[in-house]
């Protein structure tokens, strides 16, 4: 190769080189010589061993050997990392390849080394950033097991919980239902007002039990759906019919608007009524005196689905409680400033049913102004 | 006194402690900072031994190649000559103890005679070593190789690591032995 022309290149691309004899001593050295920041300085290593100035090629003797008997074309090291005096690490790129005479014999190693710091500098940025995002997510996959793990745990609680309060609460509302009925004899009025008292806690007992039970089943999967056609109207009617007396107690307009046919829903009868029996309930509880409910059965925009929509113009719901409403023992401000009671996990309960049944749940609220719920269920 | 060179690789996933084994054994210093390597950082710590003839100095070429899977391409380069490897897990991250049998096969396609030995690092993080040990006697058994619990943070069982398998290089080398 022409000289001059060679360290023009080698000069342009910050390229230092070494002409190396068959036994491995340096003859000459030329190029970008200040990329190498070594001790004795690259200019004053003719006659060494080219190991002692590149460590890095201890070991390689026999793919050396190769090349220069045209067994390996070249060797590469690409990103050698080396610490300078000052305490910073250099990249350098270092390449290994037959130098030929004019007849293209190999009459030694040619051995080429670039400084490629500023390339190494971002590779290793990436790959820090990287191996950190990656053991960061590690840490969080485990963590959020063992929080998966406490999840069950307490799962598991109030399900035996729930399940060691429903039987003396059962008992305790059999009891209660038998003398407010005179079964066990007469009551004067003032006993059977108290006993009323008593029966209105027990059922509300029974009913957060049975909502922690629900609770329990569907964080463990444990929800089964017996799914059949269902007519949704009927289903309506005799949830509203259930709520009858609630809603005459408060003077409440209720209009449901059905249609004269629709299609059958295809969803567990027994669910489907918890989920609209909650949706009404709610509307009932936190509508005012004298206001209004509506109940629409339509299609939904989804094609085949049918959507069941519950509006109210009661005390209505904040934008920033509506993005938890769905959540666990979550209750709306809104609600804590009525007299309604509640453990907040209705909504819960009917978002994972409704889930569970491949359908949608999703509101509309105004402070002020009332609350409109829409579900989903399927066709069937 | 004989002195003869080897070059060492030390091969596992990234942020197992390589660099930090070999900054315990070459400088006895740690820095829990991590930084990645890139590419491959060559250090030197030379051993001296018994051999059949006497004393033998036992130059190793510390190879502390890059753990991160974008550097497996030009591995193959880097394994290059080498003697041997020490392979290095993280006792924390039991996955890097499974990995391991990849980087063996990566090593043999290029040094099928290579000794390797395997460090199961930052051993002062972890209390019970029951289980640990269970999988250690497994893999360590697949791999054929011996195993020791180190810490580059302590410095336990690192220089006994590094001069057993001095050792071990020097017993396998031919020409030392003649």
């Amino acid at each position: 190769m022409d000289v001059e022309l060679l360290r023009m290149i080698t000069h342009d691309r910050g390229i230092a080189y070494a002409m190396v004899a068959p036994d491995l001593h340096i003859l000459a050295t030329g190029g970008a010589l200040a990329v190498l920041d070594c001790e004795p300085p690259l200019a004053d290593c003719t006659g060494a061993a080219l190991v002692d100035i590149f460590p890095e090629l201890i070991g390689c003797e026999s793919a050396l050997d190769d090349i220069l008997r045209g067994k390996l074309p070249r060797l590469e090291f690409a990103l050698v990392n080396r610490d300078t005096a000052a305490g910073d690490i250099v990249y350098l790129t270092m390449v290994v390849l037959p130098d030929r005479d004019g007849q293209g014999e190999i009459q030694g190693l040619f051995f080429l080394v670039q400084d490629v710091t500023d390339r190494g500098r971002m590779v290793q940025k990436l790959a820090q950033r990287r191996n950190e995002l990656s053991l960061t997510r590690r840490e969080l996959e485990i963590a959020n097991v063992e929080l998966q793990r406490l999840s069950d745990t307490k799962s598991q609680f109030v399900s035996i919980a729930a399940h060691e309060l429903r039987s003396p609460l059962t008992t305790i509302s059999g009891y209660l239902e038998m003398l407010l009925e005179g079964d066990l004899g007469d009551l004067a009025e003032a006993q059977v007002e108290a006993l009323r008292v008593v029966d209105a806690s027990a059922q509300r007992l029974l009913g957060i039990t049975d909502e922690l039970l629900d609770v329990a089943r569907i964080e463990s999967g444990r929800v089964d759906l017996s799914l059949i056609p269902v007519d949704l109207t009927g289903l309506i009617r005799q949830v509203a019919t259930e709520l009858r007396p609630r809603i005459e107690a408060k003077s409440l307009a209720l209009v449901l608007s059905l249609p004269a046919a629709a299609p059958a829903a295809l969803c567990d009868v027994t669910r489907s009524q918890q989920i609209l029996g909650n949706l009404l309930s709610n509307a009932v509880k936190y509508t005012p005196r004298d206001g209004r409910i509506e109940v629409r059965l339509t299609s939904a925009e989804e094609e085949g689905f049918l959507e069941v929509v519950v509006a109210d113009n009661g005390s209505g719901i904040s934008p920033e409680d509506q993005d938890r409403l769905f959540t666990r023992f979550f209750r709306a401000e809104s609600a804590l400033q009525t007299d309604a009671t509640g453990a907040g996990l209705g909504l819960y309960i009917a978002r994972a049913l409704v889930t569970l049944h491949s359908g949608r749940i999703w509101l509309e609220s105004e402070l002020g102004k009332g609350t409109t719920f829409h579900v989903t269920f399927p066709m069937a | 006194m004989l002195r003869i060179s080897k070059k060492v690789c030390l091969l596992g996933d990234f942020a197992v402690g390589k660099t930090s084994l070999v900054r315990r054994l070459v400088y006895d210093r740690f820095d829990d900072r991590y930084l990645s390597t890139i590419g491959v950082k060559v250090s030197r710590k030379a051993v001296a031994v018994s051999g059949d003839r006497g004393p033998v100095d036992v130059n190793m070429m510390l190879w502390d190649l890059a753990g991160s899977e974008e550097f497996t391409r030009m591995r193959a380069s880097y394994l290059r000559g080498a003697a041997g490897a020490v392979l290095v897990c993280d006792v924390t991250r039991l996955e890097t103890l499974e990995d391991l049998a990849g980087y063996v096969l990566n090593l043999r396609e290029v040094s099928p005679g290579a000794e390797i030995v395997l460090a199961a690092n930052k051993v002062d993080l972890v209390d019970d070593h029951h289980e640990l040990l269970e999988r250690l006697d497994e893999v360590a058994l697949a791999l054929g190789a011996r195993y020791y619990l180190t810490s580059a943070l302590t410095g336990d069982q690192v220089e006994v690591l590094f001069r057993d398998f001095a050792v071990l290089l020097l017993s396998s080398d031919k020409s030392a032995r003649l």
